[in-house]
């Protein structure tokens, strides 16, 4: 393990990722190739023009960092409170495994009796000897330099990451628990996840992104994600990101699947933190049968600025999509939420919805939702919708006429309103997410 | 006599804009039942919105005081710790929070923040059992679903957990089943006594066949228009509103 505070070697541009960066991360060399590739192309492509597409509500240069002023992160510190939460709930057999990754650097990793039925879960470095077939056949497939210039960013430099495999006709109970702390000011921080799901396995992954460091105010954090998840025919995967990270961390996230013949995957995401955040939660269904549920909540308060998409993309036929996408904002928050839903012209018999429901708390926050729809046949069955409002007078009313103070009564309606979602996630975080929800809705 | 247990005085309301009640007033004491009739859209929800603290429903003019306490400057939450009660003609659904929930925190509001809840589920299920309300809606998000009847059992359910000073029923009976209303009507009598008052708004005399009212008042257009016994409601059951329009006709064309 590397302790000192590496400085990533100089370069001509500001921005550009130096050559040197890549020497200092070890890997087989098809690895290193894919690193060169994906370095080529972030250096090599513009950046995304503001205002197109995605790019419609955040400046593309938030993300921008410039590595000769940047360290890997590389400690944490103050992190330990959610870790021994977590350990606690693994060492009371609740859990079926956990990882903790720190700052891509240091991955601890334990797993329970679920192993022996065949649960693999390693950091990436390892992996790379153990598995390499089946890293080399999924890594970069879903997310890589060919995705955009900032997953090709995290293609290139992230250092170490986890991979989690579950093999045929094997279902975890338990969930699997993933930390992954960040650090501080002027650090980068590039979480890499890959898991594959062999036929008819089924998996309930927690992937927890945090800060080890508290808020701060000189200069931000940067952390760029990637998350690819594999799930081969009829296997069931239920993948909760929770993004818990402080308003001093800037994030870019890309969490993308594939499922295949009768697979089936629900995405969670849990959006709370960070101070300016890109998320991507994105799903392919290529095969025939397969079905994707997201259920997200985001929960925003002060300054902090959103920007989410999802992509629901129909490569197969009689392929079910449906998005669930509640947004709470108080103070000064604002999001915006872009949802794609593409069904290919010869994925027939599908259906696909989307949701997008977003609660203003106050004067001052502010909601945009998008929905997009490229549907190239005819046989499909769509529906789309959004709202955006305050929590409605009439039940604020109801409740308070009851006895119910006004505070009391927005808090009671705010949490009925996620309450749907938390529903799906396991019983041990839904606690934790109605606490952190609660204490959001107190703070003033 | 001593003080009413309730009383407004003038009561204009205003909705939208628009003024749709003119200036009515009520003394109900300790122990009566009084009922208000009315064809649609006299404005008896109003009031009775009004009265509740509803923010839409504006009290322009106008006193109320329950216990000698005056409601005005309260808001809803006040006025319900104050012991006024609003069954509504419409109770709304509150997706995500079960009735269970709700009405401990309902409870929890009326006994004061600290106050010892140990008792809750004990007294709620017993208070189900009483109304005929099964388990299972414990668990169940608040009137989310529900039909029309069992809304109005569970409006009647609050109002007996929350044992309020006067309670404000508008139109409970609509919407009831035959034994549905005679059950209902039971929880109304077993929470009215001789410290207490109901004012109840409906349409019909069925109600008021198990829960008797000593007076009868008659809203017409934004006023109470005439007072009288429970012979009122027979009357008006009789002949519908026509002749209450003959007697007010005049001023009211003009
Ligand atoms: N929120 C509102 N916005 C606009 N107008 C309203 C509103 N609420 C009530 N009104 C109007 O006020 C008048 C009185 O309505 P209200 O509901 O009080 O009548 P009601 O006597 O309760 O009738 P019903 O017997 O049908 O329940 C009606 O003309 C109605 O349209
Ligand atoms: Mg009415």
């Amino acid at each position: 393990m590397n302790n000192s505070a590496t400085q990533i070697p100089t370069d001509n541009s500001t921005y550009h990722i130096p050559e040197a960066a890549l020497d200092l991360i070890s890997g087989p060399q098809w690895l290193h190739k894919m690193r060169q590739t994906a370095r080529k192309v972030f250096n090599d492509t513009p950046l995304p023009q503001r205002g197109l597409a995605l790019w419609r509500y955040t400046n593309p240069e938030s993300f921008l960092v410039d590595h000769n002023q940047m360290v890997g992160a590389q400690s944490c510190e103050g992190c330990n409170k959610t870790t021994e939460e977590v350990r606690q709930q693994f060492n009371d057999g609740n859990l079926a495994g956990l990882a903790i990754d720190c700052c891509g650097r240091d991955i601890e990793i334990q797993t329970g009796p679920d192993a022996e039925q065949g649960l693999v879960i390693l950091p990436l470095s390892v992996a790379m000897d153990t598995h390499e077939k089946l890293i080399q056949k999924h890594f970069g497939q879903l997310v890589g330099s060919d995705t955009g210039k900032f997953e090709a960013l995290n293609t290139a430099l992230w250092h170490d990451g986890i991979f989690v495999y579950v093999p045929d006709n094997t279902t975890i109970e338990n969930p699997v628990h993933l930390l992954r702390y960040g650090d501080g000011a002027k650090t980068t921080y590039y979480p890499r996840l890959l898991i594959v799901l062999d036929n008819n396995a089924q998996l309930t992954l927690i992937d927890e992104y945090s800060d080890g460091s508290v808020e701060h105010d000189n200069g931000y954090a940067y952390v760029n994600g990637a998350v690819e998840i594999f799930g081969a025919k009829d296997s069931r995967c239920n993948y909760i990101p929770l993004q818990q990270h402080t308003s001093s961390t800037r994030i870019y996230l890309n969490h993308r699947t594939r499922i295949e013949q009768g697979a089936s995957t629900f995405t969670i995401p849990l959006v709370f933190g960070s101070g300016l955040s890109k998320e991507n939660f994105g799903v392919y269904l290529d095969g025939s049968g397969a079905e994707s549920n997201i259920y997200g909540v985001l929960f925003g308060s002060g300054h902090q600025q959103f920007d989410n998409h999802t992509l629901h993309h129909h490569r197969a036929s009689k392929t079910l999509s449906n998005i669930d996408f509640k947004v709470v904002l108080r103070d000064r928050a604002v999001s915006a939420y872009t949802g794609l839903i593409r069904i290919d012209q010869n994925a027939v018999a599908c259906e696909a919805y989307q949701g997008n429901r977003n609660l203003l708390l106050n004067e001052g926050t502010r909601a945009e939702t998008i929905p997009e729809l490229e549907i190239l046949n005819e046989d499909v069955q769509c529906s789309h919708g959004a709202t955006v409002g305050p929590v409605d007078p009439e039940m604020v009313f109801f409740l308070t006429a009851r006895g119910i103070n006004r505070e009391e009564a927005i808090r009671m309606i705010v949490s009925g309103f996620i309450e749907g979602t938390l529903s799906h996630i396991p019983n041990n975080l839904q606690e934790r997410i109605s606490n952190i929800v609660q204490q959001r809705l107190e703070v003033n | 006599m001593s003080e009413p247990l309730f009383e407004f005085k003038n009561i204009h309301v205003e909705v939208e804009g628009k003024k749709v009640v003119h200036g009515v007033s009520l003394k109900i004491n300790k122990g009566e039942v009084h009922a208000i009739m009315g064809p649609n859209g006299s404005g008896k929800s109003s009031l009775s919105n009004a009265l509740m603290g509803h923010p839409a429903y504006k009290i322009t003019q106008g006193e109320a005081f329950l216990d000698g306490r005056n409601l005005i400057n309260m808001s809803a939450d006040e006025r319900s710790r104050a012991g006024l009660f609003l069954a509504f003609q419409y109770p709304l659904a509150i997706p995500g929070v079960t009735v269970a929930n709700f009405m401990r925190a309902a409870l929890q509001s009326h006994r004061g923040k600290d106050a010892d809840m140990t008792d809750f589920r004990k007294l709620f299920t017993a208070q189900m059992k009483e109304l005929h309300v099964d388990r299972s809606f414990a668990t169940r998000y608040l009137n989310d679903g529900f039909s029309g009847g069992e809304k109005k059992r569970i409006e009647i359910l609050q109002m007996s957990m929350l044992k309020p000073r006067i309670a404000l029923l508008d139109e409970t009976d609509s919407g009831l089943d035959i034994d549905a209303l005679k059950q209902v009507a039971e929880g109304i009598n077993r929470y009215h006594n001789d410290e207490n008052g109901v004012l109840m708004v409906t349409h019909y005399q069925r109600l008021l066949n198990y829960v008797k009212p000593q007076y009868v008042h008659v809203m017409y257009k934004g006023q109470f228009v005439t007072s009288g016994g429970p012979e009122l409601a027979l009357k008006l059951e009789d002949r519908g509103y026509e002749w209450i329009e003959k007697k007010v006709g005049q001023e009211a064309e003009v």
